[in-house]
């Protein structure tokens, strides 16, 4: 486990006390790849009769193979290679991400997604807001920015990436879409590990949340995911609606969402902070941590609580490796 | 005292969705990081950074991270005002906290930054009203004064630039120590008078009249404190106070295009005073505790007299503490 150097000052006690959890946190990491992770100008252990590619991060220097980057040995049939930590988001197919996007271009919208590239999202991707599946005829075309405009955040799934490296984005089912009554948190994309689910509802707190593969997180108020047959009923309603009201109260998030919201939100930058991996599990523990201790919402940005957090995880793993 | 900026805003892409959560929570009075209107975001601040510098500081405001230096160099009064000392405050904005800032991207936000600053910390033309003790900084009226030049860095930008840079001010002034000076010798009035700068006498730059300014940021109905960049971003207006210990009023600046009723300014001012004792009392307990660790060792090193020698032959190094003659 990589030790990343917090920018918060801890006092003495703080400060001895994290370095204790995260040696017990390096202690619990499996040891079989301590070894694997590498320096620049490290040695890579290689069977020199066995043939074998050298990737990127690598370059043999006087018949040995050393590491240009720091990062982790992977080996992969004949190819090893060093992969690095802090890189940017690796898209693979059938990712979920999280993107804003940037520009509305013929057909397609741009995405970015803490890629090299952008990811191109296009029209015909999309599905119709009345639901039907047809061609996309001239007049779609010109009503996209209905769908999407910029700056918007929307929620696709990796369809295929081209031979210049560039993304494609599709966004067929109705939990894809358009994310709104929320708030979008960076992480690194090395701490979004990929599983079976990345949407998750948390139906004790009424809240959203996705945690898309290139490390953007969306926390947000519960949307029903609607049956398209039912919005174009809906719709036509919306517009009565909005046509009436002149002033843009719509309902505000009610105030117990929006803490919960602003907690999840907090324990996520908090996390990101301390470099431990992302998931449901550690988010919702740590937010049992901060509402059990009653922490202050911002509190939780303190020095005191990252120390907390620290501790609770080395305690955690040290349980489920008892298991 | 009162004078508008254009400022330049730094545009952060914010969906129509996620304006109006963070709208909603500015009127709920739970922001998107659970703080509420009034509350600053953690505070760290470090004095003598910069060891080749007179005074420095470094104040880091949540995600706000700037460095100011105070450097004082021998000068002449002006001829306006020969029992006063020269300030001169300077910004810069490094790109590594916005790539905008690259080239002459960030020069307007600099030259702006430096005249807010300039204006609260030194006051109007004739030097009244004026922070920093001007006088202080005289040696000889008329021949011989202490110009300090003071340089701001922001290092990273996430909102409310204008109080970071007055608390690292007012930092480093608090660490500056500027050397005894001797005049040597009386000379005629149009030569300038032999000086002896001391190497060992220091004295510390008094800073309890230095004043901390305090932004309001006015998003939708109601002003918040400490805004990041996001919520400045959403602003309409944003007003910043420069207040000092007394709850005077030192300087007053607005930003924005959106204009704003007399009594919602008056109302800003009000909130601002009870917020800045707040901050006031943070800062000066935050800055005597690092000086108390400073002073607990410049004490202990001046009682003895420390020699260290590195014994070759048995490989160690030992110092010794002798009385100080």
């Amino acid at each position: 486990m990589m030790m990343r150097k917090i920018q918060l000052p801890f006092t003495q006690t703080q400060k001895v006390r994290y370095e204790r959890a995260i040696e017990r946190l390096q202690s619990l990491s499996s040891t079989v790849n301590s070894d694997a992770s590498v320096i620049v100008t490290d040695t890579i252990p290689v069977n020199h009769e066995d043939a074998f590619l050298k990737g990127h991060g690598t370059s043999e220097v006087d018949g040995e193979l050393l590491a240009t980057v720091c990062g982790v040995v992977e080996r992969v049939d004949k190819l090893v290679y060093v992969r690095t930590l802090r890189a940017r988001y690796k898209p693979e197919v059938g990712d979920i991400v999280v993107g804003r996007v940037i520009e509305v271009a013929q057909k397609r919208w741009r995405v970015e997604l803490n890629f090299t590239q952008d990811g191109v999202l296009m029209l015909s991707s999309m599905n119709m807001p009345d639901g039907s599946q047809r061609r996309r005829t001239s007049v779609d075309e010109l009503n996209m920015r209905n769908i999407f405009v910029e700056h918007d955040v929307v929620c696709a799934e990796v369809r295929s990436i081209q031979h210049d490296g560039s993304l494609q984005l599709h966004a067929r089912s109705q939990k894809y879409g358009k994310l709104e009554k929320g708030q979008l948190l960076k992480v690194d994309p090395y701490l979004v590990k990929r599983s079976k689910h990345h949407f998750h509802y948390i139906e004790s707190l009424g809240i959203d949340l996705i945690i898309g593969c290139n490390g953007f997180i969306w926390v947000g108020e519960h949307v029903e995911v609607r049956d398209p047959v039912m919005m174009i009923d809906d719709q036509k309603d919306a517009e009565m609606i909005s046509s009436s009201s002149s002033t843009k109260e719509q309902s505000h998030t009610p105030l117990e969402t929006r803490q919960n919201i602003c907690r999840i939100g907090n324990a996520i930058r908090v996390l990101s902070n301390l470099g431990f991996t992302v998931t449901v599990e550690v988010i919702t523990e740590t937010l049992n941590l901060s509402n059990s201790k009653n922490i202050d919402i911002h509190n939780m940005l303190g020095s005191e609580f990252h120390v907390v957090v620290a501790e609770n995880e080395a305690e955690r793993r040290r349980e489920k490796r008892k298991k | 005292m009162y004078f508008c900026l254009n400022c330049v805003v730094i545009m952060v892409a914010c969906s129509v969705g996620e304006q109006h959560f963070l709208k909603g929570g500015i009127a709920q009075e739970l922001r998107t990081d659970g703080r509420k209107r009034l509350t600053y975001r953690h505070t760290y601040v470090e004095t003598g950074v910069i060891p080749q510098a007179n005074g420095s500081a470094r104040v880091r405001i949540g995600g706000t991270d700037v460095i100011a230096s105070v450097k004082a160099e021998i000068g002449r009064p002006s001829s306006l005002q020969p029992d006063k000392g020269k300030v001169a405050v300077f910004i810069d904005c490094s790109p590594t906290a916005e790539p905008t800032f690259g080239g002459r991207g960030g020069e307007e936000l600099s030259s702006e930054l430096a005249l807010a600053l300039q204006k609260c910390l030194l006051g109007g033309k004739s030097g009244a009203g004026a922070g920093i003790n001007l006088s202080s900084l005289l040696i000889k009226e008329g021949r011989v004064c202490w110009d300090l030049y003071i340089d701001g860095l922001v290092i990273s930008s996430d909102g409310n630039l204008l109080d970071a840079l007055s608390a690292a001010i007012k930092a480093a002034l608090t660490n500056t120590a500027l050397p005894k000076v001797q005049v040597s010798a009386e000379v005629a009035d149009d030569e300038q008078p032999e000086i002896d700068i001391s190497d060992e006498e220091y004295q510390q730059f008094g800073t309890s009249s230095v004043p901390i300014i305090v932004t309001l940021t006015k998003v939708g109905e109601h002003y918040i404190v400490d805004a990041t960049e996001e919520e400045e971003s959403q602003m309409s207006s944003a007003v910043s106070i420069s207040v000092n210990r007394a709850g005077h009023i030192c300087g007053l600046t607005k930003r924005g295009g959106s204009g704003l009723d007399q009594s919602v300014i008056l109302d800003m001012i009000s909130v601002a005073k009870h917020v800045s004792e707040t901050l006031m009392n943070k800062l000066d307990s935050k800055i005597s505790k690092i000086h108390k660790q400073l002073v607990d060792s410049i004490v202990y090193g001046s009682l003895f007299k420390v020699e260290i020698k590195h014994n070759k032959l048995h490989e160690k190094i030992v110092i010794s503490f002798g009385s100080r003659d």
